[in-house]
């Protein structure tokens, strides 16, 4: 509890640092805007290519409109996470030279991200009308439910931003691991493909056990399929978020006397 | 109100040495065990067994040799970093100057960097507004404002930072080195803020190499020596014995004589002569006498008085230079000079003298006073200081108020007109009064 009203005195400066983020990064380039969405819609053209040309037996329809709704969230908690790895050590001045709440860093980056993730809805939203006229998509008022799960999925990947911000100060080798993890997590979370669709029951046990399958399945159902997450999807979506935030607050504030020497 | 500023208890402070003890198995003990304790083989104490107090209002000077523990003690004031062991208490709102613009983002403008700075020291955004105006004055960039940082020279960027720390009205400012950077006019801008603090009743800790700051700023300062305190008290006296502690690295001075004891300089309103010095030369005797050489405790304004000191000399010196203060009883430095400020050249010291500093009137408004007198090198390394080897009254027919008494008198015209009385018996105690009855008849009674 002392660590969130620590945190609420704080939110000017959250506020402002995140601003200052964004600003600093959009600045001085032309397309700014573009750039943050660039790495998503890359991902979706190859994907849509190889997936409706090269392998065409895929029966997800429309296809680019269903990886969009998995890519989107999936790009918000990895470039978050793998981001916070370094949020402490690259502000090192901040932490060595000035009386500053560490936590504030990892958790700018965090909301930073957001703001990337929640600008990019406006492109889906173009995509959506787009198949709509084709005849290929409905588009559902579910839709309206996604600043929920965008709430919840924010406070789940802040506790793992927590988490990593302070670990990786202590043990470096952390950035790689995640770096790697995150390659790897992109297929293990059903984002390409439909958990459903598996044969084997053993690997969808597994997949499930990947934090991040609730929440893409859960994005993919409120704007895709136009339908309510399952219940055990959300009941494990509240679960993750709490774990984690719970988890990152505790390891921080083990590791915060540590920080300042360490940087 | 009676709890200090800052409270120091048995201080600790170890660095781990990097490379003893591998990254994981820290992170593993922090995380498990909750332990930062280190093992004395794999840490270097930075700090050891520190305890002080600093209360309200107070300037702290901090003086030392580099990796004296210094900037460290600063950090662990501010917050950080984390003691140890021992405690630390801090009351009140600080600032750091530590280190001037840490947090400047470089795309961004002035404006918006003196925001998001503020808020850092703790300010929030209305609290900016209010201040901003005066930020900017202090700062005097221009039209720089709304320019990126990064186009910012390094003038600038310091003059910046400088001015949203000080304009954050902190209860206490922490004040490392920072005064040395910037051109002369900047610096003395700094000074005179900091001094204008200082009087507000800010609480000052400051670390520096320039140790004429620390005496002429500091109440109280603290020389570290290797993570140890080695002296805490007066100013003069612990800079001195720093200077001794240097210069003796260099050549091994003859046995100090009167070896102060620097905590005894912790009782400040001691109202005894303190003495420091490496002895070499010695003020034998300070008096202050009339113009017929007779010794003077109590006098009238305007009197002419002299100050007569008798100096020994133990070993010849080529560089020496004397000076005398002069200090109101509540610590207003009312005057003080020495040879070297008014182009005195030092030419031979080579055996025992007499120095007089002649005063054909003193011109103080009544109160008790007491004088300094020291021989010391020109860069400040005393040979002798007499803090207070003289004390004395001066008595005034009139209780006018502050510590200068120009020659003066009041002229009527036109239709105003007063009457005088005689003020001795108004408001003056009966032994000055005696005192003044005195030396008014020594004088030969001269009016105008």
């Amino acid at each position: 509890m002392n660590e969130i009203r620590a945190l609420y005195r704080h939110r000017q400066l959250i506020a402002a640092l995140t601003a200052r983020d964004l600003k600093a990064r959009y600045r001085g380039s032309l397309l700014g805007y573009f750039w943050s969405l660039a790495n998503p819609l890359l991902l979706l053209g190859v994907y849509t290519l190889v997936f409706t040309r090269f392998f065409p037996q895929q029966v997800v329809r429309p296809y680019p409109l269903f990886l969009f709704a998995g890519i989107l969230p999936w790009t918000f908690f990895s470039a978050a996470v793998l981001e916070s790895t370094t949020s402490i050590s690259s502000n090192a001045g901040l932490i060595k030279k000035v009386m500053f709440p560490a936590e504030a860093l990892p958790l700018v980056v965090v909301l930073s991200h957001l703001v990337h993730f929640a600008l990019a809805i406006p492109i889906l939203l173009v995509a959506m009308v787009i198949f709509m006229l084709l005849g290929q998509a409905s588009m559902s008022v579910t839709i309206l439910l996604v600043p929920v799960i965008m709430l919840v999925q924010t406070v789940f990947v802040a506790g793992i931003a927590m988490t990593v911000s302070s670990a990786s100060v202590l043990f470096r080798d952390l950035r790689d691991i995640i770096t790697n993890l995150m390659n790897l997590g992109f297929f293990i979370t059903p984002i390409i493909y439909l958990i459903d669709k598996i044969d084997s029951r053993l690997l969808r046990a597994v997949l499930r056990l990947n934090p991040m399958t609730p929440f893409v399945i859960g994005y993919q159902r409120i704007l895709f399929f136009g339908d309510l997450p399952s219940l055990s999807d959300t009941l494990l979506m509240l679960a993750y978020a709490f774990v984690s935030i719970a988890m990152g607050f505790f390891v921080f504030d083990r590791l915060r006397d540590a920080l300042a020497e360490a940087i | 109100m009676s709890e200090p500023a800052i409270a120091i208890s048995n201080l600790n402070k170890s660095y781990r040495l990097v490379g003893t003890r591998s990254q994981f198995a820290t992170l593993k003990s922090a995380l498990l065990k909750r332990d930062l304790q280190l093992a004395p083989e794999a840490s270097v104490p930075a700090l050891k067994d520190i305890s002080f107090v600093v209360d309200r209002g107070e300037a702290f000077g901090i003086i030392g040799r580099n990796g004296s523990g210094k900037s460290t003690m600063l950090k662990i004031i501010s917050g950080i970093l984390k003691p140890t062991s021992g405690t630390v208490n801090v009351h009140g709102r600080i600032a750091a100057l530590i280190e001037l613009g840490a947090g400047f983002h470089p795309e961004i403008t002035g404006r918006e960097n003196v925001y998001i700075n503020g808020i850092m020291l703790g300010l929030s955004r209305r609290e900016i507004d209010a201040r901003f105006d005066r930020i900017i004055e202090f700062a005097g960039i221009g039209e720089f404002l709304d320019q990126p940082v990064k186009t910012y020279s390094s003038g600038m960027y310091v003059r910046l930072g400088f001015a949203v720390a000080v304009h954050v009205d902190p209860d206490i400012l922490l004040i490392d080195e920072v005064l040395s950077v910037g051109d002369e006019e900047f610096s003395q801008k700094c000074v005179a803020k900091i001094q204008e603090m200082k009087y507000r009743g800010v609480t000052l800790i400051f670390v520096t190499h320039q140790l004429d700051q620390v005496r002429n700023l500091c109440d109280r300062a603290l020389w570290l020596d290797h993570g140890e305190a080695e002296a805490i008290g007066d100013p003069r006296r612990v800079v001195d014995a720093y200077l001794q502690q240097v210069s003796g690295v260099r050549q091994a001075p003859p046995p100090v004589e009167e070896e102060p004891k620097p905590e005894a300089a912790k009782s400040e309103e001691a109202p005894e002569e303190e003495r420091w010095g490496s002895g070499e030369v010695i003020l034998r005797r300070v008096a202050l006498t009339d113009d017929k050489g007779r010794e003077l405790v109590a006098l009238g304004a305007g009197t002419p008085v002299t100050i007569e000191i008798d100096v020994e000399v133990r070993a010849a010196q080529t560089d020496f230079v004397f000076g005398i203060g002069m200090y109101h009883a509540d610590g207003t430095c009312v005057y003080g000079t020495n040879t070297d400020l008014e182009g005195l050249v030092p030419e031979k010291l080579d055996a025992n003298g007499r120095v007089r500093f002649v005063m054909p009137s003193l011109d103080l408004v009544a109160g008790a006073y007491r004088i300094d007198a020291a021989v010391h090198t020109r860069n400040g390394r005393a040979f002798d200081y007499r803090r207070g080897c003289i004390r004395f009254v001066v008595g005034s027919r009139v209780h006018d108020t502050g510590v200068y008494r120009p020659k003066h008198s009041w002229k009527f015209d036109g239709g105003i007109d007063v009457r005088a009385i005689d003020t001795l018996t108004k408001n003056v105690p009966a032994p000055i009064a005696e005192a003044i009855r005195e030396t008014e008849s020594q004088k030969p009674p001269k009016r105008r």
